[in-house]
């Protein structure tokens, strides 16, 4: 009786975890492809064509389209982090009276979404005279309501008051106990923070859609649509390049599985 | 050393704020109010902008249909995806916290789906879903079935989208909630089971209550992002004729999506458009008080 229920629980998760990875390994098997074929094969055996889709997007734009998301994830990740950890800091080592009052701001900034300015965000960065370049794509992730609010309740479970107030009779700075004994503490939450920024942005599709107008500025995302054209999709080329995209939050999300998951939900939980 | 606490208390919370204060008010406050403004406007983006005052708004409360069945459609496909997300998400993680060994690869895998590119995602969902070639009616039609036109048909389409959500952010919550059953205290499964009480007892009476803070954490921010939803809908479609807007009938045209079309599509409406984000802002600022008041219910107990 144990033994068969055991085996079903086993079987439930792995037919769970398949059809979580199913559409995974179709997209890598699938850019394995030449594009007319993928449909006449079983797509979920790899074929041989791997080579010739990587050389056709390496022909186009794909290297500055990849470095040009790298650009903006690094930027959106380090600053939002710094300036969410900030506010993480701020609201719980000192006391003022403005501070229920900020905390209700914050809880408003997580809730409301950022499409909805996006209209007017776009005239802006048009009179300022950056719309043709990626600096819009990276400053709409830096005010993060959802990472402020994150930070503010990771702070509170991970830094422990006392040491910042023997800190100060030491008489070290406030900066330097920020960067010296903060960070250290909320080192997990941070990382956490850091790979769900640079997720979303690099994910990100809307704002690239917008704010691209021309190939040197092309996102990913972008760069994967242009593939398509009226006459011929290459199917092929576009999974190769998307499996490519995959690659880094892969690699980021792998080495820093174990304390991402600790991070994200210290967050949720004592939150 | 009453002063300087008073000093400590005075600036540093100032500077320490300031940057996201900053950032906030220029690149995510001003346009949205800037975007109240040009909601009375009649303004395609290039032409004279011309005053209409709250004429925008009147069409849209009288005689917008698209605004009002896009709502529908994005309410449609939250309510079926992200409940079964929420609710399968819960069941896993229970299944999952007996596992010993596999754990965290059996986690990692679950989890993939949340870091995979929409772009990718849209596209191999068309690609399963499709009516001639697509994998799913390939399966069907060896079963003896007929294929079904899931991706070209209004009825199926929207569900379709559900199981996009469904398959992206089960792994997800399932994560928020290992690590909720985690937090909670052995002792108390010990005390249960001394008391006779069964496995599925002890899971409707302490894990479920216990997890009360993640499941209303996950509820409120699936709500925002059902109310952003666009990516996966527009996707689905993105590798069809560009001349679709909404899947068939329309029956995939969420808020943001119909916004963005009205926006930045063939026949760009800016003002009306943002007479649509601003009545948007008003239905998510309802949906957050409301929200919000569960949150610090949940601080004072």
């Amino acid at each position: 009786m144990k033994i068969a229920k055991s085996v079903l629980q086993a079987v439930t998760l792995i037919l769970i975890s398949l059809i979580s990875l199913m559409p995974f390994w179709l997209m890598f098997s699938m850019s394995t492809f030449k594009s007319e074929m993928i449909f006449q094969g079983n797509p979920l055996i790899p074929s041989n064509y791997l080579l010739e889709n990587l050389k056709t997007i390496f022909a186009s734009n794909f290297i500055r389209s990849y470095a040009n998301s790298f650009i903006i994830s690094i930027s959106v990740m380090v600053l939002s982090v710094i300036i969410c950890s900030m506010v993480g800091y701020a609201m719980n080592v000192y006391n003022f009276k403005a501070k229920k009052l900020v905390n209700m701001f914050i809880m408003m900034t997580m809730m409301v979404p950022t499409q909805i300015g996006i209209i007017g965000y776009m005239i802006e960065m048009r009179n300022l005279g950056i719309n043709n370049t990626l600096l819009p794509m990276i400053f709409i992730w830096l005010a993060s309501g959802l990472g402020a609010y994150w930070m503010v309740s990771f702070v509170k479970s991970a830094l422990p008051i006392e040491l910042v107030e023997s800190a100060r009779i030491d008489g070290a700075s406030e900066p330097r106990i920020f960067c010296g004994i903060a960070i250290p503490c909320i080192r997990p939450g941070l990382l956490t923070l850091c790979l769900l920024q640079f997720l979303w942005s690099w994910n990100s599709y809307m704002y690239p859609l917008v704010f691209v107008n021309k190939a040197e500025n092309y996102t990913i995302p972008i760069f994967v649509k242009s593939l398509a054209s009226a006459y011929r999709t290459d199917y092929g080329a576009q999974l190769a390049g998307l499996t490519l995209a995959t690659i880094p939050v892969l690699i980021l999300f792998i080495f820093g599985s174990k304390s991402f998951i600790k991070g994200l939900t210290a967050g949720a939980v004592k939150g | 050393m009453n002063k300087s606490i008073t000093k400590y208390n005075r600036t540093w919370p100032i500077i320490f704020l300031a940057p996201f204060c900053i950032c906030f008010f220029m690149f995510n406050l001003f346009p949205i109010l800037y975007s109240f403004y040009m909601s009375t406007l009649d303004w395609a983006g290039y032409n004279e902008k011309t005053f209409v005052g709250l004429t925008n708004f009147i069409i849209i409360f009288t005689k917008d249909t698209t605004f009002w069945s896009s709502v529908w459609n994005t309410i449609r496909i939250g309510i079926v995806g992200f409940p079964v997300a929420i609710v399968l998400g819960l069941i896993f993680a229970a299944l999952l916290s007996n596992v010993r060994r596999f754990k965290n690869t059996l986690q990692t895998v679950n989890f993939l789906p949340y870091i995979t590119t929409p772009v990718a995602i849209g596209m191999i969902f068309t690609f399963i879903f499709e009516e001639h070639v697509g994998i799913l009616n390939k399966l069907i039609e060896a079963l003896g079935g007929t294929a079904i036109n899931f991706i070209g048909t209004a009825r199926w389409a929207p569900l379709v989208i559900s199981f996009m959500i469904i398959w992206k952010c089960t792994g997800y919550f399932m994560t928020m909630y290992l690590a909720g059953i985690t937090a909670i205290s052995d002792d108390l499964y010990e005390a249960a089971k001394i008391d006779g009480a069964s496995r599925l007892q002890s899971f409707f009476k302490i894990t479920i209550p216990l997890l009360k803070p993640v499941t209303v954490f996950l509820i409120i921010t699936s709500t925002i992002y059902a109310f952003q939803l666009f990516d996966e809908a527009n996707l689905l479609f993105a590798n069809q004729s560009s001349s679709t807007v909404g899947g068939p009938n329309q029956s995939c045209l969420t808020i943001v999506w119909n916004f963005y079309n009205q926006a930045f599509g063939a026949n760009p409406r800016m003002g009306y458009a943002s007479a649509m984000a601003c009545v948007l802002f008003i239905i998510i600022a309802v949906v957050s008080v409301i929200g919000l008041r569960v949150m610090n219910g949940k601080g004072e107990e």
